[in-house]
């Protein structure tokens, strides 16, 4: 029987289930230059961010995201844009440790301007372009793929439709070998003793206990109650109560299977499995963190609608109710409202979210990637305390 | 001598230099959207990750950002693009504009038919709001000029006080690091225009809403990109003080033809 996979195994085992050329600014101010290569070349994708080399407490974790973001194994190449400071060559040297192969680092003072740099960058990933598109996939395991398990906007039905049918395909995913990764730890505060229950032994049990109380520790000491932020205003009018209640309902995201272990932002699975990764519940700043740590495809449900997308991961996005699903055509693959309409059963929305995955998998764009959404942010603690 | 420069009549908030129509995205999730907007009718817009999952004293610091920089005065017209379940909503956000500002709409994601509906009503908005409020040509009584001292500049005082000679009224802003966070804080003390003297081991950068000369030093990096520079600090300081009365005359900076530089916004805690 022929595998239901086909995928780009890349040099250190990891496979792609995308062959994306990226362009990565080393420094804000080469952001809009990274953009007009993206948007004038043959189809190479580019991010944008805004930090400048600053070496303030938030340049570790912004040198392993961009390290991480850049070894991704859907990228076939990565261009960075340097202006020849050392962080930027610990980023590059990150990411080859973290199994990038093919990269080009052009560096602006060799080049002489912005200009120049734009020219010949589109030059370079026309070519890498080509030698993409010239690679052909071949037949993967499951364990190729890498799931990441996303909400945002949620609503009072995302407890009911989207997430719990989300977790019905993450759980058979992670049954036939693949991984599955839940992030947001704002969003499963309240619901964490759940979760560690579930682990494969106490110690990752107490780890995850232990990262959501860091997370509300480090809340705390700024003075903010979490819980008088959260859920919030989008969630309130979209009729959820408390966030105990957002949390029980994004939790569900991540089925029933046991939880492997925990990952710290943007760090990468080294076994197949189900993860808690401890990253921020803000939809950008987490599909980041996603990214870093080698996620290949992300599920991303949503009560309220959202046009996120990433430039290097496939976000398949489900909406938790049907009136949504209609009222913004373009944004949404895949409707659960259908479930709480007495439709479709769990199970069955399950089935449509699983096939789904294995065929965006296979290559089927998905509607945030034809509209070319390649949203990022950096995830910063900024002034925050984290003890 | 006095630099006299006619610029554009922005009513409350002064002339300006610039006649800029802005699409402000009150959230990251709605930058793509407003980045098209802004390509289809020539308006200016700039990328951020905030707007939402932002909490404590940051939810006051992003909304007091985007009011300063939709008040500054080389903005003509403001077009806010939400996505709907944001903490910075743009509703309420237009409400807050538009009594300092007639010339400002907003519109939504979420209620506007998803992406491709919201860029129609998003381009057919913007060009209701140039065509219903053009500006008229007034005169710039006092040029607000930003200093950005990035690096030690042996004749910065001689500038300033040229400056001031002339006329123009001096904000000067020594940056730590990065150019992007100094121009953010420059333009909420709404300067029309910044002089940046960037450290050696930073690029040149530009502001989306505001003209940024750039000076090079002798460094080896700027050296290397010196066309990425408007001049260098070989030039008389009378030089300086030429080009900045040509670039707010409306000459355009190499940072402005290039469309470089990202907004910096303030933030002290981390995201929710």
């Amino acid at each position: 029987m022929s595998s239901p996979l086909k995928a780009y195994k890349r040099a250190n085992g990891a496979w792609g289930l995308r062959n994306q050329v990226l362009i990565l600014p080393m420094h804000s101010a080469l952001s809009s230059t990274a953009r007009a290569i993206a948007d004038n070349s043959d189809g190479a994708v580019a991010i944008s961010h805004d930090w400048s080399g600053e070496k303030d407490n938030d340049l570790a974790r912004i040198i392993f995201t961009l390290s991480g973001y850049a070894s991704n194994p859907n990228i076939f190449a990565t261009i960075f844009l340097s202006i020849g400071n050392p962080e930027e060559e610990q980023i590059i040297k990150g990411a080859q440790a973290l199994g990038l192969t093919r990269f080009t680092n052009l560096l602006l003072p060799e080049i002489g301007s912005m200009e120049k740099l734009q020219q010949e960058a589109i030059t370079l990933a026309n070519e890498y372009v080509k030698e993409a598109n010239a690679q052909e996939r071949v037949d993967a395991p499951w364990s190729a793929i890498v799931l990441g398990l996303e909400c945002g906007g949620s609503d009072a039905l995302s407890g009911i439709t989207a997430n719990p049918a989300l977790g019905v395909a993450s759980d058979r995913l992670v049954e036939l070998g693949a991984s599955s990764v839940l992030g947001e730890t704002t969003e499963i505060l309240g619901a964490e003793h759940l979760l560690a229950a579930r682990a494969i032994d106490p110690a990752v049990g107490k780890k995850i206990v232990e990262m959501v109380a860091r997370y509300e520790d480090s809340i705390n000491y700024e003075g903010i109650d979490i819980r008088g932020a959260q859920p919030s205003r989008g969630n309130i009018e979209g009729g959820l109560s408390t966030l105990e209640e957002k949390s029980l309902g994004a939790a569900k995201k991540a089925g029933n299977a046991p939880f492997t272990g925990t990952l710290e932002f943007g760090e990468i699975p080294k076994v197949a499995g189900l993860y808690f990764m401890d990253t921020p519940g803000h939809d950008i700043e987490q599909l980041a963190g996603f990214g870093a740590g080698h996620i290949n495809v992300v599920v991303f449900t949503s009560g309220r609608g959202t046009p996120t997308g990433s430039a290097i991961m496939p976000t398949i996005k489900v909406s938790t109710n049907t009136p949504m699903y209609e009222s913004i055509p373009d944004l949404i693959d895949l409707d659960a409202g259908t479930i709480a309409d007495g439709i479709e059963t769990l199970a069955q929305v399950g089935d449509r979210i699983f096939n789904e995955i294995v065929q965006v998998a296979n290559g089927q764009l998905t509607k945030a990637e034809r509209g070319g959404h390649h949203e990022f942010a950096l995830s910063r603690m900024y002034k925050t305390v984290v003890k | 001598m006095t630099i006299s420069i006619k610029g554009f009549d922005h009513g409350n908030r002064g002339a300006g230099i610039r006649n800029h129509q802005l699409i402000l995205p009150t959230v990251v999730c709605s930058t793509h959207v407003s980045r098209r907007i802004a390509t289809e009718v020539g308006a200016v817009t700039f990328a951020h990750q905030h707007g939402c999952g932002i909490i404590g004293d940051d939810v006051a610091g992003i909304d007091n950002f985007f009011v300063s920089l939709a008040d500054h005065p080389n903005v003509a017209s403001v077009l806010a693009v939400g996505l709907g379940c944001e903490t910075i909503q743009s509703q309420e956000l237009a409400a807050k504009l538009l009594s300092r500002n007639k010339s400002t709409q907003y519109r939504i994601i979420q209620e506007s038919g998803g992406v491709e509906g919201t860029v129609a009503a998003g381009v057919k908005a913007a060009h209701e709001l140039s065509n219903a409020f053009p500006s008229a040509p007034a005169a710039v009584a006092k040029l607000r000029v930003g200093l950005d001292l990035g690096r030690e500049v042996d004749s910065a005082a001689a500038l300033e006080q040229l400056l001031r000679d002339e006329g123009c009224e001096v904000v000067v802003a020594h940056s730590e690091s990065s150019s992007a966070e100094t121009f953010s804080k420059l333009s909420q003390e709404n300067v029309h225009v910044i002089i940046s003297f960037p450290s050696e081991s930073q690029p040149a950068s530009g502001f989306p809403l505001i003209p940024v000369i750039n000076v090079a030093s002798n460094g080896v990096l700027h050296q290397a990109i010196r066309g990425d520079f408007d001049t260098d600090e070989s030039t008389l300081l009378s030089g300086i003080v030429t080009l900045l009365t040509e670039v707010a005359a409306g000459s355009e900076t190499v940072a402005e033809k290039s469309k470089s530089g990202e907004i910096r916004a303030p933030r002290v805690v981390r995201s929710a």
